[in-house]
């Protein structure tokens, strides 16, 4: 039955424009930032005749590590997280608040009612979504890293190491997203649409980075810290910065100090507690899904 | 003959407003049954209770045998419904459109095919949702219930948006849908549409049946004979009110409305010449539905 309802939920998502939009956007957003990289390297290294030092050299490098292998899979993860959070925010929005806005979830129900299975399939084939969308990215990296890479005289190398760790990074980005495609379909099956969906999401992300603007709190003693290291952006960003370090970057370098394993919550944390957040979002979700009336379209 | 359908005093409150109230209602196998009633009388709600979409607030509905609430998948299994407006993705066509329920519903391609020739949209197929129009759009709306060949049929206002021609095409395809033995429940407002292809009908006002039967047999009831005259209408009328089976007489511009048999038109006839009254054509008045629906929504409380 689950399988029979995932690939109904695959022919709506692949087949529908605002996917491929999505898709084409985080693509391109992706090259674009990398090729912004590949100018600042570029200046500063004098590759285009003259030279213009915009950071300071141990930076310069975090960049240019950016550009060949292994750092660019970790270029690349680094951007799933951000842009490709936003992505699947709206991805999930759409696929869930549209179903109420156009009436379709009725219609659906009333052949199929069991809402838990259908709901599940959903949010599966978003995240089968979500994994071909970093796929294409990767494969979007290996171009970029032979071109940048090759421009500025090094693409790098990769071996077996680097090759085990993909798919495990691969996988640490797809759950980071999870809390976020989670609280989406929560706020879209709230407020049966796409605009309480999107909202919801936007606003969960963005007091995310407004608490991540309070990195300064880890390095305060007892219950504050405490508390700071459970938030939802901590733990994320622990995840993060590890697929980073695992292709040889360091984000407290390029990005900001206090993207720092040192100070970050450790992985077992961070993943027991995006697991809370996930479970606690996902079975509201389910709740309101299961227990509303569906009355007439939105 | 088994009920398809079958409710049990089943209600449905949204806060203080009662949706629907106590609703006892039989549907047996077969049959083509027309659900009437005013907007907000609560037809979709039922609908909707049925099709498990809408929970109860008290009482139990029944369908093909099942307990809705409690075994809704198997029950739904046997079910094909389009509820309120036809809801499809508008960015897929019609064909990938019933290809997302058939999948859902492990049903090969040939289902759609057969489900759009009975339709008459298979040269369509291919077009985007969005571009058809209100009549397609219905249209794909019955193929997607008929999709896997159910037992049971729940139309909510499926002749919306048809033209002439495709109204007249649907009565046909209802008709022979229940000819091969399918139950098709329908709600409408073409109250027309529902005397010509409907064996029974429940007529629903606040929530409750305020009428119920043979299509026939409610139009029975309202029997009388119609009389054309080219004067004396008062007099003819004051005349009439003496015979003790008239029941009533009214004046109606130059005709005269009688509530008597029907099988006394003669009579009444020679009555009437007797007093030197001609009568330049009498016929049987049969109240149509829409009266019968008008009467009884607007006076029933």
């Amino acid at each position: 039955m689950l399988i029979k309802l995932l690939k109904a939920e695959w022919i709506k998502l692949v087949h529908r424009p605002m996917t491929k939009t999505l898709l084409l956007i985080f693509l391109l957003m992706t090259a674009l930032i990398l090729s912004l990289y590949f100018v600042v390297v570029g200046l500063a290294l004098g590759s285009f005749g003259f030279q213009v030092a915009l950071f300071n050299p141990v930076q310069i490098e975090q960049y240019r590590l950016q550009l060949s292998f292994p750092g660019m899979f970790g270029a690349i993860l680094g951007q799933v997280n951000g842009i490709g959070g936003i992505c699947a925010i709206i991805i999930t929005a759409g696929a869930i608040g549209s179903e109420y806005n156009w009436g379709t979830l009725r219609a659906q129900l009333a052949r199929q009612p069991n809402r838990a299975m259908y709901l599940t399939a959903k949010l599966i084939a978003i995240m089968l979504l979500l994994l071909i969308a970093i796929l294409l990215a990767q494969a979007l990296g290996l171009v970029l890293a032979f071109v940048f890479g090759g421009l500025l005289g090094s693409v790098g190398s990769v071996n077996a190491g680097d090759l085990i760790n993909l798919p495990i990074a691969i996988l640490r980005s797809l759950y980071v997203l999870l809390p976020y495609v989670l609280f989406t379909a929560a706020c879209s099956i709230f407020g049966r649409s796409v605009l309480a969906g999107t909202a919801g999401g936007m606003i969960f992300l963005t007091t995310d980075l407004v608490l991540g603007g309070l990195s300064f709190l880890p390095n305060t003693d007892g219950l504050l810290a405490f508390v700071y290291s459970l938030l939802v952006q901590q733990n994320i960003n622990s995840l993060v910065v590890r697929n980073a370090y695992s292709f040889g970057l360091d984000p407290s370098i390029a990005l900001s100090r206090f993207l720092d394993l040192a100070i970050l919550p450790s992985q077992l944390q961070a993943v027991i507690v995006i697991a809370v957040y996930c479970l606690s979002f996902g079975a509201t979700a389910y709740y309101w899904f299961l227990k509303r009336d569906l009355t007439g379209a939105a | 003959m088994p009920n398809v359908i079958e409710t049990h005093k089943l209600s449905k409150r949204f806060g203080q407003r009662i949706a629907v109230d106590s609703l006892d209602l039989q549907v047996a196998a077969g049959e083509i049954y027309g659900f009437l009633g005013p907007n907000g009388a609560g037809k979709t709600t039922t609908i909707a209770m049925l099709l498990a979409l809408v929970k109860p607030t008290s009482g139990q509905a029944f369908v093909l045998g099942y307990d809705i609430q409690k075994n809704a998948s198997e029950a739904l299994q046997g079910v094909g419904a389009m509820v309120e407006a036809p809801a499809f993705y508008p960015y897929l066509s019609g064909w990938d459109n019933l290809r997302v329920f058939a999948s859902a519903a492990g049903l090969p391609n040939s289902a759609i095919e057969r489900a759009l020739s009975m339709v008459d949209l298979s040269t369509r197929a291919k077009d985007k949702f969005r571009t058809y129009s209100q009549g397609m759009k219905q249209r794909l709306g019955i193929a997607a219930a008929l999709l896997h060949d159910p037992k049971l049929i729940i139309l909510d206002e499926p002749t919306n948006g048809l033209d002439p021609a495709g109204t007249v095409e649907l009565r046909e395809l209802i008709r022979s849908l229940a000819a091969d033995g399918r139950t098709v429940f329908i709600s409408s407002h073409l109250l027309h549409e529902v005397e010509h292809i409907c064996s029974r009908v429940a007529i629903l006002k606040s929530g409750k049946i305020v009428r119920e039967g043979a299509v026939a047999e409610l139009l029975k009831r309202d029997q009388g004979l119609l009389l054309d005259l080219a004067s004396e209408h008062e007099r003819a009328a004051q005349l009439l009110r003496q015979l003790a089976w008239v029941a009533d007489v009214r004046v109606v511009g130059k005709q005269l409305e009688v509530e008597a048999p029907s099988e006394r038109a003669a009579e009444l006839n020679m009555f009437l010449a007797q007093q030197g009254i001609a009568v330049s054509g009498i016929r049987a008045r049969e109240s149509s539905l829409e009266e019968l629906f008008l009467e009884l929504t607007q006076t029933t409380s």
